[in-house]
């Protein structure tokens, strides 16, 4: 039995665009990136509202922009940034469930909180999986982002259904600052002085972040030698020679050499995901497990 | 031999070796990777490898846990390392190799030296890490060691083979680099449409070949057969 497939049109995809779902986790041992939302806890939320499967394929976004024709009927869920949208130009004041038509016309605005935008579809988009993912990641799927004119592919709904529930999504979970995180393996190395400069103070996230990393404005100056090459993980942080704090996103390499010095929470990380270049965060240690 | 074992998050730990990475570490770490694999295959969910620690994902805090309470009766023998050699074919020229008129300037060799001291040795691929399918090789002689490049190149092409500190290492896809290429291999390196994407094991062992630039321009799919049979 063959599916006949629903298109939507993407007739203005803003720049870092991305497919992406819960990533591809047996890449490693090859030393492929897990990929992946950035914001997990949003991704999850919106599929669990479609009922979708694990591993379901959903838009990410990260400027406002979007102008998306649905060709025909579906459902859709957002989360994450609050943001302005409009179906067929008429506004949404709820969009965290919607039903759409053949031919209607979604379009996303103004970012109004938070930084990520997850649009999941019921039965997610429908690629290629690669190692169990769908993420796109350059060297994987051939594309890091997608581009205006692409067509993506989903499985429609038979008609525009009605919908009885009507969730409120929440952005309380990630407004305050406090990014929660665990000592890293070389956390041992820094300093007492080094280790209250990263606690005792807001730090402030720098315009150099993208899904590999997102480094911070302040320096820790530090005169730690590289180590041997080894594990490094979505949440990992690390100190480089020149004091510069990376802080290890999706899309990060799976091995590094420099000192690990946090590792974030899985909410943490989902928390960072939703910041931008300029707001502050401030560190808080977890008793170690 | 022993490792020790570090909690970091209720779920992620790692085995902690403080030792140099040599071919006898990385038999130990084998035989712990494979006494993980084996014996909690249903509670852990990946095991990832370094140049001095196992990194152990577990499902939840109970399985880490369960792992702490046993980590010290743990007693291993060495896994022994594969025998196999891969041979890599490397053009060394100024063309494919972007720095090597620079490298053989600040290491105060001949072209000839360098390419003798980097095809002499066989070099142990420890783990894949950094970029997709790179490897990384130990057992590079120290005369050829050169510090990273304070600015890296924007774009090293797929197959270069460089140099960065105490390591060398063949970029399998373009990208951003640090390191110094001293030439460039005609192989395919990573390719995510072949199960698996790369054709060498961690614990193999790799041998550069010199090739000429006439080689390498005439290089056929059928000449990389013969390499990686």
């Amino acid at each position: 039995m063959s599916t006949i497939l629903g298109k939507a049109h993407l007739l203005r995809c803003p720049p870092g665009t991305s497919l992406q779902d819960g990533g591809r986790a047996l890449g490693a041992n090859y030393g492929i990136p897990r990929s992946g939302a950035m914001d997990l806890h949003s991704y999850h939320w919106a599929n669990h509202l479609l009922k979708n499967p694990s591993q379901a394929v959903a838009l990410e976004l990260v400027q406002p922009g979007l102008k998306i024709k649905f060709e025909a009927p579906c459902r859709i869920a957002l989360a994450g940034a609050t943001v302005a949208v409009t179906v067929n130009q008429v506004g949404i004041s709820n969009p965290s469930l919607i039903a759409l038509d053949a031919g209607d016309l979604l379009e996303i605005g103004a970012f109004h909180t938070g930084a990520r935008l997850y649009l999941c579809i019921e039965g997610g988009f429908q690629v290629e999986k690669y190692l169990g993912s769908g993420s796109d990641f350059v060297s994987i799927t051939g594309t890091a982002t997608r581009a205006t004119g692409e067509y993506l592919h989903y499985l429609p709904t038979q008609s525009k259904a009605v919908l009885q529930a009507k969730p409120k999504w929440s952005t309380d979970w990630f407004e305050p600052e406090t990014i929660q995180a665990y000592p890293g393996p070389d956390w041992a190395l820094l300093s007492a002085d080094q280790q209250r400069i990263l606690l005792d103070q807001p730090v402030h996230l720098s315009k150099l972040s993208n899904r590999m990393g997102i480094q911070l404005e302040e320096l820790v100056a530090n005169e730690l030698d590289d180590l041997p090459t080894n594990p490094v993980f979505p949440g990992t942080v690390q100190l480089t020679p020149g004091g510069k704090i990376i802080i290890l996103m999706r899309d990060a390499g799976v091995t590094g050499g420099y000192p690990r010095i946090l590792q974030l929470s899985e909410d943490a990380q989902s928390r960072l995901a939703q910041k931008k270049a300029g707001d502050s965060i401030r560190f808080q240690l977890l008793p170690t497990h | 031999m022993k490792p020790s074992y570090q909690r970091i998050s209720p779920t992620l730990g790692e085995l902690v070796w403080n030792a140099e990475p040599t071919d006898e570490l990385l038999s130990i770490q084998f035989a712990y990777l494979n006494y993980v694999q084996t014996n909690f295959s249903t509670s852990i969910l990946e095991v990832r490898q370094g140049f001095t620690r196992l990194s152990l994902l577990w499902k939840n805090l109970a399985s880490q846990q369960e792992f702490v309470k046993l980590v010290d009766t743990i007693h291993l023998n060495p896994e022994p390392l594969p025998e196999k050699v891969w041979q890599v074919p490397v053009c060394y020229h100024p063309e494919y190799g972007q720095d090597l008129e620079d490298f053989v300037k600040s290491k105060n060799l001949s072209v000839a030296e360098v390419i003798q001291l980097h095809t002499q040795g066989l070099y142990r691929i420890h783990f894949f890490g950094f970029l997709p399918g790179f490897f990384y090789l130990n057992g590079l002689s120290p005369k050829l060691h050169l510090p990273r490049k304070n600015v890296p190149a924007l774009a090293v092409p797929a197959g270069s083979v460089a140099i960065g500190g105490k390591q060398t290492g063949i970029y399998p896809i373009q990208s951003p680099g640090g390191w110094h290429s001293i030439g460039r291999s005609p192989l395919p390196f990573f390719d995510p449409k072949q199960t698996p994407p790369v054709w060498a094991k961690p614990g193999e062992q790799i041998q550069f070949v010199s090739i000429t630039a006439s080689q390498f321009e005439n290089w056929k799919d059928a000449d990389t057969k013969n390499f990686l049979q």
